[in-house]
């Protein structure tokens, strides 16, 4: 598959009629990509326009499989603390690595992309799911179990943890149903044989049927709605395995209230989003800049933290595994920038 | 009742649906969520069983488990209850008493041994259900100290022969410890470390400061991570009080219940008052009082003591009979000598921010980097230093002792409980033949004659202890303490009837047959020889699968065939005889790089029962 | 909330190097304000109350539902049905709770918060629960505490030409003191059946394992008491947990009188070191 240059693609794709229209039509665009457009260079119209149209499949499986990662790495940490009690504990560390695979390979091969990255997502999605219960009957385990939730929350299993990798997962899936970049841009997706990824044909007919319209949505760049709910449900998951970890530490730094503060307001534009456009358009892409740059923050304090433990770099894996989580934080920056491709799409309606 | 506060904080006023519950009726628990489900087999009074084992407890209770699992008919013995974790064990200091072995024993000496809470248990998994867990490895050099040194003495066994048995038992307890452990033979743990507590981060920062190493977050007998049906440790720091999470290791929750499923029988409340000899020069069992203090007899092909340092010489002593007037199998005359102790210096540092030293396991943090001989120091062998935790009641005692502390100024120091640090010395104690277990006239309540110890610290002991307190004194300042005080303590019994390959000189062989008897077998911490500064209980433990496995590779040739031709060679090594919870767990781990032992040399089918 | 239970809150350890007011003398012993410890910065008597320590208003107590019934069963117990006094003669009783008011003074609590220390000791003799041994140079534990209250009593009557109970508190602990020193000026019949130090450790021990078995005294030093179900999360840098109290330090010693507000080694400058009695490790 040839693989066009960056600015190739630019002014190839600026040709095509609908770039112009919509560069033309300035009123549709929102008001910081107005400004973006005096600022930025064409490059990043050009990306715009794509994933407003749902061309931006290379985009998003790499995106997956990083988040994918640095999942992963997190939770293979913590699987390490909890001594890899239970086999089940290694499904995600294999599974993440897996997701990154097929996100990379995916960004080069339209194949992969409409294979391994679905299968592999859909695991990840399945084994965070699972995961999540795991983690309830953790929890139920500990003596005292849920009678004394906020202790055994805090010191057991991290409860939504493993929702979040599942997060990972889901854009995954939804990178698997969008075009790709170098796609043709006006051409009637869903009605295209052999685009479809195979695996959906084996689903029975009443179920792929709503699935078709999503997936017609989504291949369109219409989906912001469903962008924006996981963003505000990625929010939440943050904020509330920020929450607990810092009131166990009993918010020595004030800093440590930021992304709890910062969750809420993330996860209200997501949810606004799916009902206004209005919000789609303002709200959401401030909050989400705001998580990036919080979880950037949050990193740099949390490896700070992990430095400046007794025996501090000395004992430097010790620490990282007892320390402040290092890559929490980026989790809640991938939950920004969830917030800010929402932004950035269409709507279904 | 007068409460008249309430505390600082209430998310929660209660637990959900209220205060808990203790333990459930007609279920044995022996954890939170553990409990003992098969009815336990029982054996007649005129039943000849294969073994008998007196006393199940850290050593007794990895044997009987092995021979259970190996079909073998067995009875174990302990003269204290069989626990039920959720109804006789509480998490307070003063309630805990009744873990100890508190029946009378004569101390004596220049520097007189506690007994009681400081160092034996009673009750079914005996010390090992009030020790820390500390779980380290003897080093390869502590089975040579006579070679290397020419003071101590040597084992007749090697590093190498207990080997593979502490990889075995370091995943059945299992050991939580860092990924790699450095001293000694080094390896890494199948279980991940621990956090640390305020005490644990003073010994790193200590250490760091002065350039020593130091391992953390374990190696300790305490699971981080679920282990089957026994959680994961909650942090309560009353592990010397009887895990009632059943984080801790004791062999009552590891070892013995899998031994009750194999259909061993395990007779709680039973004190064995001796074992008899037969006129062929055999033992045939043991003589017991029942719960009711009636006196009672079992017999027994093998009869295997594992009383732990003071009861075994002891129970041996009681069983002299006509051609071992001195103690059975006392020919040598070696029964009770030896004994050993570790230097216990408790050292304690006051800091001006509070460190709370309650939370978290005692056990969580040591180094071994002055472990081996240096040839720059005085003195040979060397000593450990570890985290410990003590509550208040024992804090107080420290206090006592290291600023002698009474009245107004108990008081005093006693508010500043959670500003203080503890951390343990471990020294290494060689074995001397003053230092001995007799009987003494007194007897106790079954009329048995009780335990006399005398025990006192020769030159090398001293100069190791001034020059290692010394040393923990460092650390402890290093960490920042205002102010260091220590409480000098011995812990960690040893010996008494030491193994060896001379009958003039020890009491038992390689594997713990008795010299003098064939079917007389000793295992427990009273063999060794000596002790290094490690912690004993994993020793004892890994001792005691390899025992097991010796004999059950025998089979009847045990007691059929004379001591001479038995072979001496290292048994097959039974992993499938782990208890059912150690299958599929552990992570993958550095195993080290020394050869390994040769094993199954001895020719033996690895499937022969008895 | 606890959310706003900060640590960066808790008043920092006093200043070692501040300037401070000399106190020299305090109210005279045998007056009832001269029993009380006093505050070294003002040089006033610290009124008995409730609960002293620096964790005001922390009570174990008040956690009992978060504990397991097996351990609230003890703790009630201790709290609410001290035993009888059975093994004490009447006479040996009363000068036994004065000498226990020395080893350990509770003057500084009000009548409802004091420890019954004479109590638990009496039960234990009582029962003979030993400790599982003796020292060959002792005779058993109820044998020699009947013998050191003799002592104490000779001793009071060489130096004083009273009773015990009948002197003031300066002058009992000065009598206690010659014990803790390993130098007694009487009873030295006694001093051969049994061991000086090995008698006053005995005395000592008793006592606190008494008094800091009690949730009272959990809640004077900071102790968080029983955990489980529940244990511990914040176990570093010496955190409350969140039903916890910081420390609220206060600066005070025991009345100026007292001899043992000074530290020093049990048998000062005998060379015989006794080791400590508690399993640690
Ligand atoms: C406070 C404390 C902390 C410790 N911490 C550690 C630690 O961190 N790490 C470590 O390795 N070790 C530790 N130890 C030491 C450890 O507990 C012992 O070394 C170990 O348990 C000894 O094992 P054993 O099998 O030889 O004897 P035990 O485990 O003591 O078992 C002996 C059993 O035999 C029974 N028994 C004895 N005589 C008779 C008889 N005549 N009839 C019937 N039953 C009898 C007893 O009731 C007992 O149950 C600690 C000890 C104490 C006191
Ligand atoms: S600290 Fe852990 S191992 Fe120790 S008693 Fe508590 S739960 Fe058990």
């Amino acid at each position: 598959m040839a693989v066009l240059s960056p600015r190739r693609l630019a002014t190839e794709v600026s040709q095509k009629p609908l770039v112009r229209d919509t560069l033309a039509g300035r009123r549709k665009r929102s008001g910081w990509l107005w400004l973006l457009e005096h600022t930025l260079a064409r490059d990043v119209r050009v990306v715009d326009q794509h994933i407003r149209e749902g061309r931006f499949q290379r985009g998003l499986a790499l995106i997956a499989g990083l988040s994918a990662v640095l999942g992963g790495l997190e939770v293979t940490l913590q699987h390490y603390r909890g001594s890899y009690s239970q086999r089940v504990m290694y499904s995600p560390v294999f599974l993440s690595p897996l997701v990154l695979l097929a996100g990379v390979w995916g960004f080069f091969s339209r194949r992969v992309a409409r294979t391994l990255l679905p299968i592999s997502s859909l695991l990840l999605l399945g084994d965070g799911a699972l995961g999540f219960i795991f983690h309830v009957r953790g929890i139920a385990r500990k003596p005292g179990g849920w009678r004394i939730p906020i202790f055994n929350v805090i010191m057991g299993p991290p409860i939504f943890a493993p929702l979040l990798l599942g997060i990972s997962g889901f854009l995954g899936v939804i990178a698997a149903m969008l075009r790709r970049e170098d796609d043709p841009p006006r051409v009637k997706a869903a009605g295209l044989p052999g685009q479809r990824p195979a695996w959906l044909g084996l689903l029975p007919r009443g179920i792929t049927r709503e699935g078709v319209i999503l997936e017609h949505h989504v291949r369109e760049g219409r989906f912001q709605k469903v962008l924006a709910a996981a963003t505000g449900v990625s929010a939440i998951l943050n904020g509330v395995e920020a929450l607990y970890p810092h009131y166990k530490n009993d918010f020595t730094y004030k800093v440590q209230w930021t992304p709890i503060l910062l969750a809420p307001i993330v996860a209200f534009a997501g949810f606004g989003a799916v009902a206004s456009k209005r919000i789609a358009r303002t709200l959401l892409p401030l909050t989400s800049a705001l998580a990036v740059l919080n979880g950037a923050i949050g990193a740099f304090y949390h490896l700070r933290g992990v430095v400046r433990r007794p025996g501090g770099l000395k004992h430097s894996f010790y620490n990282t595994v007892y320390g402040p989580p290092l890559f929490a934080p980026l989790l809640f920056a991938a939950t920004g920038f969830l917030g800010l491709l929402a932004s950035l799409l269409r709507r279904a309606d | 009742m007068t409460t008249p506060h309430t505390s600082g904080d209430a998310v929660m006023e209660s637990p959900l649906a209220g205060a808990f519950d203790g333990a459930t009726p007609g279920a044995h628990m022996l954890g939170p969520i553990q409990t003992l489900d098969t009815p336990m087999r029982r054996y007649g009074p005129h039943d000849e069983v294969d073994y008998v084992i007196v006393g199940v407890g850290s050593a007794g209770g990895v044997l009987i488990q092995r021979l259970a699992r190996a079909g073998f008919r067995v009875v174990g013995f302990d003269a204290g209850p069989f626990w039920d974790t959720e109804r006789d064990w509480v998490s307070d200091e003063a309630g805990s008493y009744n873990l100890y072995w508190n029946d009378l024993r004569i101390t004596g000496g220049s520097e007189p041994l506690a007994f009681g809470a400081n160092n034996s248990g009673k009750g079914v998994g005996g010390g090992s259900v009030h020790w820390a867990g500390f779980t380290p490895r003897f080093h390869p050099s502590d089975f040579s100290v006579y070679s290397d040194t020419g003071l101590g003495a040597d084992w007749p066994i090697s590093y190498q022969d207990v080997k593979p048995y502490y990889e075995l038992l370091e995943l059945e307890i299992p050991v939580a410890g860092p990924s790699y452990y450095p001293w000694g033979d080094p390896h890494g743990y199948a279980y991940g470390p621990h956090p640390m507590g305020g005490v644990g981060d003073v010994l790193i920062n200590g250490c760091t400061k002065l350039g020593i190493g130091v391992s953390i977050g374990g190696p300790v007998a305490i699971t981080s991570g679920s282990h089957g049906d026994r959680p994961h440790c909650i942090y309560r720091g009353f592990c010397i009080q009887g895990c009632k999470v059943g984080a801790k290791q004791s062999t009552l929750i590891s070892h013995v219940p899998d031994a009750i499923r194999h259909g061993a029988e395990i007779r709680a409340n039973c004190m064995v008052a001796r074992v008899n000899l037969g006129a062929d020069g055999r033992v045939t069992g043991v003589t017991y009082f029942d719960p009711d203090g009636n006196l009672r007899e079992q017999h027994a092909k093998v009869v295997i003591v594992s009383g732990y340092s003071i009861e075994t010489p002891r129970l041996l002593f009681n069983s002299a009979c006509p051609g071992f007037e001195q103690g059975l199998a006392n020919s040598s005359g070696v029964l009770g000598k030896y004994l050993m102790a570790q230097a216990g210096t408790v050292v304690l540092g006051r800091f001006a921010a509070p460190i709370r030293m309650y939370k978290a396991p005692p056990a969580h943090a040591l180094t071994e980097e002055f472990y081996e001989t240096d040839p720059a120091r005085d003195f040979v062998r060397g000593f450990a230093i570890q985290t410990v935790g003590p509550l208040p009641i024992a804090f107080a005692k420290q206090m006592m002792v290291a600023k002698g502390a009474w009245g107004w100024g108990m008081r005093k120091v006693m508010m500043d409980y959670n500003h203080w640090a503890a951390l343990g010395f471990l020294g290494e104690i060689l074995p001397w033949e003053d230092n001995r277990v007799e009987l003494a006239a007194e007897t106790d309540r079954h009329g048995l004659p009780v335990a006399k110890i005398t025990f006192g610290l020769h030159d090398n002991d001293k100069k190791l202890i001034k020059w290692g307190v010394d040393k923990t004194m460092e650390v402890m300042y290093a960490a920042g303490a205002e102010e260091v005080v220590r409480e000098p303590r011995y812990a960690h019994l040893i010996g008494g009837a030491r193994m060896g390959n001379d009958p003039r000189t020890s009491v038992v062989d390689g594997f713990g047959r008795a010299h003098d008897i064939p079917n007389l077998f000793l295992c427990d911490g009273s063999i060794f020889p000596t002790q290094g500064s490690a912690n004993p209980g994993l020793t004892i433990q890994a001792i005691a699968a390899r025992t097991a496995d010796y004999l059950i590779a025998q089979g009847a040739g045990v007691v059929n065939r004379p001591p001479r031709a038995v072979p001496a060679a290292n048994p097959p090594l039974r992993r499938d005889l782990s208890p059912h919870s150690t299958a599929g767990r552990g992570m993958p781990r550095l195993k080290s790089k020394t050869p390994k032992a040769k094993l199954g040399l001895g020719g033996l089918a690895a499937g022969n029962r008895g | 909330m606890s959310l706003t239970n900060k640590t960066q809150d808790m008043p920092l350890p006093p200043d070692p190097n501040a300037p401070r007011p000399t106190i020299e003398s305090g109210p005279p012993a045998t007056t009832p304000a001269g029993r009380l410890p006093i505050n070294t910065r003002t040089g006033q008597p610290i009124q008995p109350r409730p609960q002293p320590g620096y964790y005001p208003g922390f009570s174990t107590l008040s956690q009992q539902k978060f504990w397991d019934e097996a351990t609230r069963r003890v703790v009630l117990a201790r709290v609410n049905n001290p035993p009888p006094i059975r093994f004490f003669t009447p006479d040996e009783a009363r000068l036994m709770r004065a000498v226990i008011e020395r080893v350990l003074p509770q003057d500084d609590r009000d009548e409802a918060h004091r420890v019954p220390i004479l109590n638990y000791i009496d039960d234990r003799l009582y029962h003979n629960r030993i400790d599982g041994y003796r020292y060959e140079d002792m005779p058993p534990d109820r044998e020699a505490h009947r013998l050191g209250l003799q002592a104490i009593e000779r001793i009071a009557q060489t130096m004083y030409g009273q009773p015990f109970i009948a002197l003031p508190p300066d002058q009992q602990e000065r009598v206690l003191k010659t014990i803790h020193d390993v130098e007694p000026p009487a009873a030295h019949d006694i001093w051969r059946q049994m061991s000086i130090q090995r008698y006053w450790m005995l005395l000592v021990q008793d006592v606190v394992d008494a008094y800091y078995a009690h949730p009272y005294a959990w809640d004077e030093i900071g102790f968080g008491g029983p955990a489980y179900p529940r244990g511990y999360m914040r176990l570093e840098g010496g955190k409350p947990e969140p039903w916890e109290v910081a420390e609220q330090r206060y600066e005070w010693s025991g009345p100026l009188w007292a001899v043992s507000n000074e530290y020093g080694p049990i048998g000062a400058g005998h060379e015989t070191i006794t080791p400590g009695q508690e399993g640690t490790h």
